[in-house]
């Protein structure tokens, strides 16, 4: 085993999973970075993963990523993100014709969450849907805790809620809003009556965590290849493909507050 | 600088509003910015969504107006990325003549060029004039190389090709086919049955290098296809006409010994003079042969019809070698090695079989008196010479000299293909 190899963690949420890390590991070697990586069935197993050393740097969701910054007492390192991660949101679709203007309209109401554990899907609509003034024991929630540990990676219960909502069993629904966009460019059956009515603040998603503990000099090395991964070099496109990755950004922590503060009031915080 | 404007309405994202904005985003240079206008809020909120998993970005999002004149106004600026990785497709080419024929497929190659001699053997599966996307998996072609598959002429015989189609099923009149005395429709059944057992390996051959021929070469594509396409319709008619009046015949282990043979020709222009140039050379004489001494005119047009097809198949096989010979001389070596060959394999095989050449006979014969049928024998005996004549007359078509065709004739199959 290489002594100066970096080892990611990731999350085996889909198949794919395997070939997006396959060609990551090789890039990284080829950019003079030896890199490899390990999958883990569930974030709490790589928030561990990482927290004991036993990797270096989990790609982590946003909800991951507070949790292990909570327990490393708010000192992680990022090493960058994804262009789509860096102005993610959630809406809130109706069926057509019966969106509503302002939050407090929900009340009475029936909404749609994904899993309890993603932050897109779930953590984060409640917090900002009562920011916007929607009393949380004034709506039926009907959640869909599918997928649980994969922090709504899957995308199953963010279409199980649009279904809902299709349904007539919801009046409204919670996702993100690029499990949106995709869905609705795919023309998916599920949302096609639908529409957005909300949406909200824009907020930081998925990032690369290390322990402060890591080489400052290995971290800025692994960045930069990471930062100079191109989507048009043809060997990579597929993998960025399958990531939703367009082009890698450096991170930083100013996008993750809402979650914080969300995650904290919600109890999801030790 | 004013911000070109992109007027949506009420569209929505999967419902053409990303039609609308990328193709108003392909017209700009990265970095330039479009302002999308839409009524709708819910398709403000989704495009700013679209716009980043597509590698835009979303600048500014501004209200314009109120009440019902209320615009969401989305300023997009174009990301760097683009959509294909290709090089970019050239366009004003040359237009085809469309002449009274149509769009004739020898005009293809008037606006993409000539056939390349050379085609990449890894190339995917890339139509003419279009500009292949890199990183695409690749493919290994065993037939990339242009001159040892081709001829000038494949273009104009897969058009006519695909003009002279026809139906097995309704252009019969297998009414006709009915009520022959038995002997007769006993000898008719062995000979269609003798003579579907050889389309099947004139099927056959030409299929196996079907899928093996670089995509670039489409004209052969097409002719190769039509060549399989016609062979399955052949062996179609001639197993429907072997069967329609309720006898069944041999399929000899004579014949298959000797389409055996045929198959085990690798080499394309071996295959060629085998297949289209001797083997159905000389059927086109036994199909005109049963054209004209069918007892019926179920047999005779189905004669006549796969005689129309095999000419198309036997002028490939002459203007291929033809061109092989001019351009290699070497290849006349290769070709006549490949006749000799087989004939050695052939060795045992010292006649057509008497069961099919008995079988024309009764077939052709008005009657079974001695008289009718002497005069029969007479008639086939002369096809066989014929077919001998022709044969020669058609390898020298080819490019070989008198004394080569005539030995290559002689050696040819006595099971005719």
């Amino acid at each position: 085993m290489r002594r100066d190899l970096l080892l990611v963690g990731a999350v085996a949420y889909h198949p794919r999973i395997v070939t997006i890390w396959e060609r990551f590991r090789d890039y990284f070697g080829e950019t003079g970075v030896p890199t490899d990586y390990v999958l883990y069935s569930n974030y709490e197993r790589l928030v561990e993963a990482l927290l004991s050393g036993e990797v270096d740097i989990a790609w982590n969701t946003s909800t991951a990523y507070v949790a292990a910054e909570q327990r490393i007492g708010g000192k992680a390192r990022l090493l960058g993100m994804r262009d789509v991660d860096a102005e993610f949101r959630t809406v809130v679709a109706t069926r057509r014709g019966e969106g509503f203007e302002s939050p407090p309209e929900l009340a009475g109401k029936r909404l749609a969450l994904g899993s309890r554990d993603s932050g897109h899907a779930a953590i984060l609509p409640l917090h900002y849907l009562e920011r916007e003034g929607l009393a949380p024991d004034s709506v039926e929630l009907l959640r869909f805790d599918t997928d649980l540990g994969k922090h709504g990676d899957t995308g199953d219960s963010e279409l199980r809620v649009v279904e809902a909502v299709a349904r007539g069993d919801a009046d409204a629904g919670a996702l993100g809003d690029a499990t949106w966009a995709a869905l609705r460019a795919d023309r998916h059956p599920a949302v096609g009556e639908l529409e957005v009515a909300w949406r909200s603040p824009a907020y930081y998603h998925c990032n690369f965590t290390a322990l402060p503990s890591l080489d400052e000099a290995r971290a800025a090395a692994w960045r930069e290849a990471l930062l100079a991964m191109s989507y048009d070099e043809p060997s990579l496109r597929q993998a960025m493909d399958l990531e939703g990755v367009k082009r890698w950004l450096p991170a930083d922590k100013s996008g993750y507050e809402d979650l914080t503060e969300a995650m904290r009031r919600q109890g999801l915080l030790e | 600088m004013t911000v070109r404007r992109c007027e949506t309405g009420t569209l929505e994202l999967g419902g053409g509003l990303e039609v609308l904005v990328s193709a108003a985003l392909e017209t700009l240079r990265p970095g330039e910015e479009l302002d999308v206008v839409t009524e709708s809020r819910g398709a403000a909120y989704e495009l700013a969504a679209w716009a980043r998993i597509t590698g835009h970005e979303v600048v500014d999002e501004q209200w314009e107006g109120t009440g019902s004149e209320r615009r969401f106004v989305v300023r997009l600026r174009r990301g760097s990325l683009e959509r294909v990785l290709g090089s970019a497709v050239s366009s004003g080419h040359e237009l085809p003549e469309l002449g009274a024929g149509g769009f004739a497929t020898d005009e293809l190659r008037r606006i993409v060029g000539p056939a390349p001699p050379a085609a990449d053997s890894a190339a995917g599966l890339v139509p003419l004039g279009a500009a292949a996307e890199r990183g695409a998996p690749g493919y290994r072609w065993a037939l990339s190389s242009r001159d040892p598959i081709w001829s000038g002429k494949l273009a104009s015989l897969a058009d006519r090709a695909a003009r002279a189609q026809w139906d097995a099923t309704t252009d019969i009149p297998w009414d006709a086919a009915r009520g022959l005395k038995p002997d007769r429709e006993r000898a008719v059944a062995q000979v269609m049955t003798y003579i579907a057992q050889n389309e099947y390996a004139a099927y056959y051959l030409p299929a196996r290098y079907l899928a093996h021929v670089h995509p670039s070469y489409l004209e052969l594509l097409l002719w190769l296809a039509s060549h399989v396409h016609d062979e399955a319709r052949h062996v179609e008619v001639f197993t429907k006409r072997a069967l329609v009046g309720g006898y069944r015949a041999h399929a000899l282990a004579s014949t298959e010994l000797s389409l055996h043979t045929l198959l085990e020709e690798h080499d394309f222009t071996s295959a060629a003079l085998l297949l289209n140039v001797l083997g159905e050379g000389t059927f086109l004489d036994l199909l005109s042969f049963i054209a004209a001494h069918a007892p019926d005119a179920a047999t005779a047009t189905a004669a006549s019809l796969a005689h129309r097809d095999e000419r198309r198949h036997v002028q490939f096989g002459i203007s291929h070698i033809r061109q092989r010979l001019r351009a290699d001389p070497d290849e006349r070596g290769t070709l006549v090695a490949a006749v000799e060959s087989r004939a050695a394999k052939l060795a045992d095989l010292d006649g057509l079989s008497p069961v099919v050449g008995e079988s024309l006979v009764v077939m052709s014969a008005r009657s079974l008196q001695p008289a009718d049928v002497a005069e029969a024998g007479a008639a086939v005996r002369s096809l066989i010479h014929r077919m001998h004549r022709n044969r020669v007359r058609r390898l020298r078509a080819a490019g070989f000299d008198e004394a080569t065709a005539r030995h290559l004739s002689e050696l040819h199959t006595p099971n005719l293909m």
